[in-house]
């Protein structure tokens, strides 16, 4: 067990949370870019994109 | 120039008496308001689960103080926060046992993710959020701790993040919290529909205690032992603000599920077991306070709930009335006698002991530290209802 009293668990988070966000970008990004490109063949309103999101949940 | 004007709330509760669906709720809110945030150049600086209060059925961040500027590519300062105060204790509840939020009494700040780690289910790897924000975490912790303690005086690596990533990254705990699901089997959740009243009894009940709530007058009621909500439901009918307690978490996220948004706001279900209600915890025991020191209501009612404490729990009845006493200067309590269907199911299973557990034990032992106003005998049924009032 390592000593974990003398650490910042706060580091490794940090850290994580960096390589996390770089992973989750790409697939966040084009998920947008379908969403709103959906909404433009459709003809909605492109600001109602978090529900369409939710529909095309892949990662999952 | 905005003046934020604070308004005081009835009642502080802290997470470890929040039903699954309340302490999801509050999770959503945090990452909701993270990404408004953004959206503004600011940042939540902590995701504090006692930063959240429910109130008039729904949850509310109550620290303003938690907002400051921030550059959009910083990492979120708060993101271990959230996992160990909203993110573990949900997937434990959800995926190993909803009584797992009762870790949140021990550990005032989130429950340390390698713990939550060790007592998921391993089938919990498979889920991409989970396996990341919680197993991956719990790792990327180990390992930090691991490397050699830094040079004093080197300069602090500063990591950045896109802004893409930022609401990626709020997404993805987004979809993971929203995954996250439980849902009550508990045999107190059909209670209300397997009591032993006859519907005489049920009416005549409801009569009695809509009378006594009246007598009384107040504008705030704790209902304890509340089950599913069904006298809640009178009081709050009858004007006051409730907080209807019950220790099975089932019987809370149901009764929550029935109130939250607009149906019954000045109802709050939390989930207290008055046999070993919140104590006060953290730093000299003063930073989150014990249940009874937290103010208290016009009346309490304790309905169908002595004869639990009394004989499943083996508190003699004067006990029971001196705690009812700190709790409330009126109180309005259902004996359920011997006799009763419900009473000889508890004592079934062991001799009875309880040489004083009568009507008039009842009145002798409430006697010492209330004025018996009136009593309302139930048709159709042994019971009685008191009206008591603190000497």
């Amino acid at each position: 067990m390592p000593l974990l009293a003398y650490i910042d668990p706060g580091s490794g988070s940090m850290l994580l949370q960096v390589i996390l966000a770089g992973a989750l970008a790409v697939p966040f990004f084009f998920r947008r870019v379908i969403a709103d490109t959906w909404h433009k063949v459709r003809g909605g309103d492109p600001s109602k994109r978090a529900e369409v999101r939710e529909e095309t949940d892949s990662d999952r | 120039m905005a003046v934020l004007q604070p308004r005081p709330l009835d009642f502080i509760s802290y997470p470890y008496e929040w039903s699954f669906s309340q302490l999801k709720e509050a999770a959503l809110l945090t990452l909701e308001l993270q990404s408004r945030a953004l959206d503004a150049g600011m940042r939540l600086k902590d995701a504090s689960a006692y930063n959240i209060q429910l109130d008039a059925g729904r949850p509310i961040l109550i620290d303003t103080l938690s907002f400051e500027a921030a550059a959009e590519t910083e990492p979120w300062p708060a993101y271990r926060q959230f996992c160990e105060h909203f993110l573990a204790p949900l997937a434990l509840m959800a995926h190993r046992d909803v009584r797992c939020g009762l870790m949140l009494r021990d550990f005032i700040d989130g429950i340390p993710l390698h713990l939550a780690a060790r007592l998921l289910p391993g089938r919990t790897r498979l889920n991409l959020g989970l396996a990341s924000h919680l197993h991956l975490h719990a790792g990327a912790q180990r390992r930090a701790a691991n490397q050699p303690p830094p040079v004093l005086g080197s300069p602090l690596r500063e990591r950045r993040i896109s802004a893409t990533g930022q609401r990626a990254l709020l997404d993805s705990l987004r979809r993971t919290v929203a995954g996250l699901k439980w849902k009550p089997t508990s045999h107190w959740t059909e209670y209300a529909s397997t009591t032993s009243y006859s519907d005489a009894a049920t009416a005549s009940k409801g009569e009695i205690v809509r009378e006594m709530l009246a007598a009384v007058g107040g504008s705030t009621a704790w209902d304890v032992g509340a089950n599913t909500g069904v006298y809640s439901a009178m009081a709050a009918d009858a004007g006051y603000r409730v907080i209807a307690w019950d220790q099975d978490a089932g019987s809370v996220e149901a009764h929550w599920l029935q109130v939250r948004g607009g149906s019954g706001p000045r109802i709050l279900p939390l989930i207290c077991d008055l046999a070993n209600p919140s104590p006060a915890i953290g730093w000299a025991l003063e930073e989150r306070a014990s249940f009874l020191d937290r103010g208290e209501p016009d009346v309490m009612l304790a309905l169908a709930l002595v004869h639990h404490l009394a004989i499943g729990n083996n508190v003699p009845l004067p006990g029971v009335a001196r705690l009812f006493a700190r709790m409330a200067p009126r109180a309005i309590v259902e004996f359920v006698p011997k006799e009763d269907p419900m009473t000889r199911r508890l004592l079934a299973a062991r001799r009875d002991i309880f040489e004083h557990y009568s009507l008039d034990g009842f009145r002798a032992a409430f006697g010492e530290s209330f004025r018996i106003v009136r009593e309302g005998p139930i048709a159709d049924s042994g019971r009685t209802i008191f009206l008591l009032e603190r000497r």
